[in-house]
């Protein structure tokens, strides 16, 4: 606690009085007062502050909590944090009315009527684990392991871990979220897949660099699809008002003029889902310009080596020459370049560049074992010829000069750097465009330096010995656990080896065959990488019982209907369901709609957590309030995990990653983290222990890749040749086998033949070039009051945006006879909203632009009829979830589809337009007593 | 002493956070807004177009109009700081310094039956905080402080953007004492 204060109500009216605060500090204190008795206006208020983090979207600012008398009144940003600086969003904000909102669910809660009727009996905790652990049980029984399946996300709840791992401990294969492939999941994979390193996301903190103020280097930044000052406000959105403020550049590419692209210096508003055409363009004019790093590209990229036409792989030099013998360690190939110095064909051994007995050229074309090969640069360079300036303008929507000025921008300095956004992932191009983007980054060696997006921070980023990449989730924390899976980095040998002496070989196998049989892996294996089923798979599955049927759902977060893309066709499959348990903090639409069980979960200031670091300061997240029988997020898994054992007497594996440990054991490992003496001394004393800091010159490291290791070569990178594989050939094992993710069994090859190991412009299936019917293309985006599906039910955020606006060019509207403000139907050809119309010059004519959205007022007891507010505004009623799906993660269609609009007669039912109507969601729970935890 | 804020458009996002930290901090109604944040632009005719949102809230006019207006001595400047404030004990609603205020940023109490607007919090100045709306904004683009203090916050800020960028609202002959900061290179004042 930062301070106690104890005085009187009585003084602390005084005081107030004394500092001329017309409106005092807190309304429960002061509002009381006018009226209070004696005794209790001269009974003690207790104010304190408590440091903690905030959890309002996944970034996660430190904060400070003001107390009076156990009440959060009060939420500040910390100044000490190194990237808030002492800012606090609103979404952060929030939290003030959202856990004390009349809307919370406070006790497990058991569905008293059809579903839908939002009817509900309290239930105790011990009767809703066996509720949930006989539903499951039973229908396991019946039908077998594979009836049972898990969800998360959609709600910006951190259950990731139960989701990866909840259902395998069932002998079930099926677990989803509405994010991953469709958010993050393309971009982390991708550059795992590419180097084995960080990834070029600001939201998700993995690119951190630009925001260095201890080295304050980056001159250019290209935000690609992202808008930080928006979805990351006082996090990266402050972190990148500083850095415009001390001259860095920005080239923003957005369809939608956000915020950052108000404030860049050079804005491209591309046509949705034309992003590969763009990224090619800039190769073909850095390769045309030979503005490329050419040491960088010849010695630390896979570009020079020629790639066998037939295996598309790249050549070894055992192939060519069958008796050559290499010097570098069997973890390390040497493939096959073209030597400019002997002008032939010479086996390229890894080494450092001044070493190198080749000077490799990076774009020819020989004749090798009587076959014409070219090598993976000469393989780009063409495929990217066609995209000259004026031909991408055309596709792209966009003029060739702001092109040109975007690419020089961004070459045309020593330090710059792309940072992608979520945009990329909601498309079928979700793979091949962060192979561009992180591709380009890669050829102007914008990688492991100062200022540049791609880097590694912190004393574990240097290598000792040679960089093995594990793919089975982060840091191969499947492989570990399964045994399964190759170290990509480790010769064959010793992959072998290593999966042989894994002990549990009944495991592997299992593990092995539910691999095989997760729903749509087959063909988009890169969903491997965090071990999810392919959501268009398993709606089908639940539609048709083929190869199975999921009928049983335990969802751990959210809004399903709201998040999950095409949502009626979800909704139509939720009568296959059996049995439904859900868990949220307060009802959502799918709660209403879908569940039969409900468990009330914390919200984030009631949670005890790991601490949450901003680059090099880690903070606490410290439970401050308590309210009812709420538990966190992995608490409902593990209980009905543990249940379920009991009902079939047997010892459940111990897979679950993120189940509940005791709140002594939270506390002790933040004692432990901080160096405290006890919980209490951490409490007392956070100001002296809270935040950690690992020092500047120990965290903003460089160049990891040189370093030295035990083998005397570079360490070079985490990938099969060590070096950034910008022709990623990963993916053309991946998509064949399963490699490495499956290894040691082999998976059949993808139905859609290979993956493209580079970035390519695939035409949208619903294309505004060829649309006659649906003529107009939406894309989506965030606005800042709100986070993924959450706060539509927080008043402050709800009365400056009461109905998502649907941005719309003035030319456009004007055909239609839609004026600013106008009521507007949306419609694509899976169904049809109606929102509110914002006309906007921040648009091409042919885009329209609105945020996802479900309305939780339609559901309020005022209303005389109540529905699941998933229908009337939301976007994704709109979206597609139909084939084609991105090749390697089977993402689908959240942007870049095509729509028409009309003027609506006005809004739809059962919505609130003014700020008055949200009255109903103000918080009323100030005076619920903090309970202890229940388990 | 003449306290104001100075907030610089170059780093404003229109995050509209100062918005809901000054009505949580005050405790102001739903679709009342002491501070609100709004957006001017686009302007000019896609894709050339220019923007910037612009946080609106009491300007703290050298000579107020709201407070010459006002019959009842409610609406008064602070000897001390000049910050000028509402004596809600004085006040009985009779909007007239609601009419007369050029810029719309006072606001009916409709429980209280009085008028009311930003106060630059005094009751968190007071005590060497700084108002909510500066304390939590999101892009560092609030500063607040003594104008006639050349070392304040707000001087430096002012003195550091250069004249030709330092901006405030249409001024009446009411001289609104509030800052803004804008470059060209970010977008174009708008005297509107």
């Amino acid at each position: 606690m930062l301070e106690e204060i104890t005085m009187t109500r009585r003084t602390f009216l005084k005081v107030a009085a004394v500092t001329g605060a017309a409106v005092a500090m807190s309304a429960p204190t002061v509002g009381s007062l006018i009226e209070a008795d004696p005794a209790f206006a001269a009974s003690p208020t207790q104010k304190n502050k408590v440091k903690t983090t905030c959890h309002g979207c996944i970034q996660a600012c430190p904060c400070i909590v003001t107390l009076e008398d156990g009440v959060a009144v009060w939420l500040e940003g910390d100044p000490q944090a190194p990237l808030n600086k002492g800012s606090l969003c609103l979404k952060g904000l929030n939290q003030l009315h959202t856990v004390y909102s009349p809307r919370r669910v406070l006790h497990p809660m058991k569905l008293a009527g059809p579903r839908g009727s939002n009817k509900w009996e309290k239930i105790s905790w011990d009767e809703a684990i066996t509720l949930a652990a006989t539903q499951i049980t039973t229908t396991i029984d019946k039908y077998g392991p594979y009836s049972f399946f898990a969800t998360v996300g959609g709600g910006g709840a951190y259950s990731f871990m139960q989701a990866l791992t909840f259902p395998s401990a069932f002998g079930a294969p099926t677990t989803f979220e509405p994010g991953c492939a469709q958010c993050y999941l393309p971009r982390y994979a991708m550059a795992q897949y590419m180097y084995g390193g960080d990834n070029q996301s600001i939201a998700d903190n993995s690119c951190v660099e630009p925001w260095n103020e201890y080295k304050k280097a980056t001159k250019v930044l290209v935000l690609w699809a992202a808008q930080p000052g928006v979805s990351q406000t006082s996090e990266s959105g402050r972190a990148i008002a500083e850095l415009r403020a001390r001259g860095c550049k920005t080239v923003v590419i957005d369809p939608h003029f956000s915020p950052d692209a108000a404030k860049a210096d050079v804005w491209l508003p591309i046509r949705p889902a034309t992003d590969g055409a763009l990224a090619l363009s800039w190769f073909r004019y850095i390769f045309e310009n030979t503005l490329y790093d050419q040491e960088f590209t010849k010695y630390w990229t896979n570009l020079p080596f020629f790639i066998n036409p037939d295996t598309k792989l790249p050549y070894e030099a055992k192939e060519v020459w069958p008796d050559y013998v290499a010097k570098t360690p069997a973890n390390t190939p040497v493939y096959v370049c073209y030597d400019n110095k002997t002008k032939s064909l010479k086996p390229f051994a890894f080494s450092l560049p001044k070493k190198s007995a080749v000077d490799p050229e990076i774009f020819a074309t020989a004749k090798i074992n009587g076959k014409q090969a070219k090598t993976a640069g000469q393989i780009y360079k063409e495929a990217a010829d066609p995209y000259t300036l004026e031909k991408t303008g055309e596709i792209c929507w966009l003029d060739p000069k702001k092109i040109e000025a975007a690419i020089r921008t961004y070459t045309d300095t020593d330090v710059a750097g792309i940072a992608n956004g979520v945009a990329l992932d909601q498309t079928p191009i979700s793979s091949q465009t962060p192979l561009g983007l992180m591709g380009l980054d890669m050829i102007m060696g914008y990688v492991n330096k100062p200022g540049v997006t791609l880097t590694q921070q912190g004393p574990t980023s240097v290598p000792k010995t040679r960089p093995v990449t594990f793919h089975n989730c982060f840091g191969g924390l499947l492989s570990m656990m399964w045994g399964v899976g190759a170290g990509v980095g480790m010769s064959p040998e010793e992959n072998a080896a290593r999966i042989a002496a894994f002990p549990d070989k009944a495991t592997q196998k299992w593990q092995l065959k539910l691999f095989e049989d997760r729903l749509g892996i087959r063909n988009h294996k890169g969903l491997f990488s965090w071990n999810h089923s392919h959501i268009p798979s398993v709606l089908d599955a639940i539609r048709t019982g083929k190869p199975y049927k999921p009928r049983v759902w335990f969802d751990m977060s959210g809004n399903k209907l709201a998040m999950l893309g095409n949502a009626k066709s979800w909704y139509e499959v939720i009568p296959e369901i059996d049995f439904i348990s859900g868990q949220y903090p307060m009802m959502t639409s799918f709660q209403v709609e879908a569940c039969d069980l409900v468990f009330p979960i914390q919200e984030w200031l009631e949670w005890a957590g790991v601490p949450m670091a901003q680059m090099n300061y880690q903070f606490m997240t410290t439970p401050v309030i308590h309210l009812g029988e709420t538990v966190s997020n992995g608490l409902p898994a593990q209980k009905v995990l543990d249940k379920a054992g009991e009902i079939w007497g047997k010892k459940m594996p111990p897979y679950l990653i993120g189940g509940e440990e005791s709140q002594e054991a939270v506390n002790q490992a933040a004692v432990a983290t901080f160096g405290a003496k006890s919980w209490d001394d951490l409490l007392a004393n956070q100001d002296k222990y809270v935040p950690k800091v690992v020092p500047d010159e120990q965290y903003w490291l460089y160049g990891q890749h040189l370093a030295i290791v035990d083998d005397g070569l570079p360490a070079g990178f985490g990938t099969e040749s060590r070096k950034c594989e910008v022709y990623a050939s990963l993916l053309i094992k991946m998509g064949r086998t399963g490699y490495p993710f499956t290894y040691p069994k082999e998976l059949p090859p993808s139905e859609n033949g290979d993956y493209s190991p580079i970035c390519q412009h695939i035409e949208p299936a619903e294309s505004p070039l060829t649309d006659t019917e649906y003529p107009l293309v939406l894309t989506s985006g965030r606005l800042p009051y709100f986070h993924h599906g959450t706060m539509r039910h927080a008043a402050f955020s709800r009365e400056i945006c009461p109905v998502p606006p649907v941005n719309i060019n003035p030319k456009t509207a004007s055909k239609h006879g839609i004026k600013n403000d106008d009521w507007v139907t949306i419609s694509s050809r899976r169904g049809e909203i109606t929102s509110r119309a914002y006309l906007t010059e921040g648009l091409n004519p042919g885009v329209i632009w609105m945020e996802r959205f479900w309305n939780p007022e339609a559901f309020d007891s005022s209303q005389k009829k109540i529905d699941g507010g998933w229908t009337q505004c939301n976007v994704n009623i709109l979206t597609k979830n139909t084939a084609p799906f991105n090749e390697v993660f089977g993402s689908y269609t959240n942007r870049g589809f095509t729509v028409k609009i009309a003027k609506a007669d006005g809004p739809p039912p059962n919505i609130w337009t003014e700020a008055k109507q949200f009255e109903p969601f103000m918080p009323t729970l100030q005076n619920e007593p903090n309970t202890k935890w229940v388990f | 002493m003449h306290n104001c804020l100075v907030i610089d458009l170059d780093r404003c996002s229109g995050c509209h956070s100062c918005e809901v930290h000054c009505k949580m901090q005050n405790k102001i109604d739903l679709g009342v807004y002491w501070n609100k944040v709004l957006i001017v632009g686009p302007t000019g005719t896609f894709p050339d177009i220019e923007q910037y949102a612009l946080p609106m809230q009491c300007q703290q006019c050298a000579d107020a109009p709201c407070v010459k207006v006002c019959p009842t001595g409610a609406s008064y400047r602070d000897k001390k700081t000049n910050i000028v404030l509402i004596n809600k004990a004085v006040c009985f609603g009779c909007r007239y310094c609601m009419m007369a205020c050029p810029y719309g940023v006072r606001w009916y109490n409709e429980a209280e039956k009085v008028v009311e607007k930003c106060t630059l919090c005094p009751q968190l100045t007071s005590a060497g905080e700084k108002p909510a709306c500066v304390h939590n904004c999101c892009t560092g683009a609030r500063s607040y402080g003594d104008l006639d203090d050349p070392n304040s916050d707000v001087s430096q800020v002012i003195a550091a953007a250069g004249a030709e960028n330092v901006h405030s609202l249409p001024d009446e002959g009411n001289h609104p004492s509030t800052h803004y900061i804008l470059r060209q290179e970010t977008a174009t004042w708008r005297e509107s």
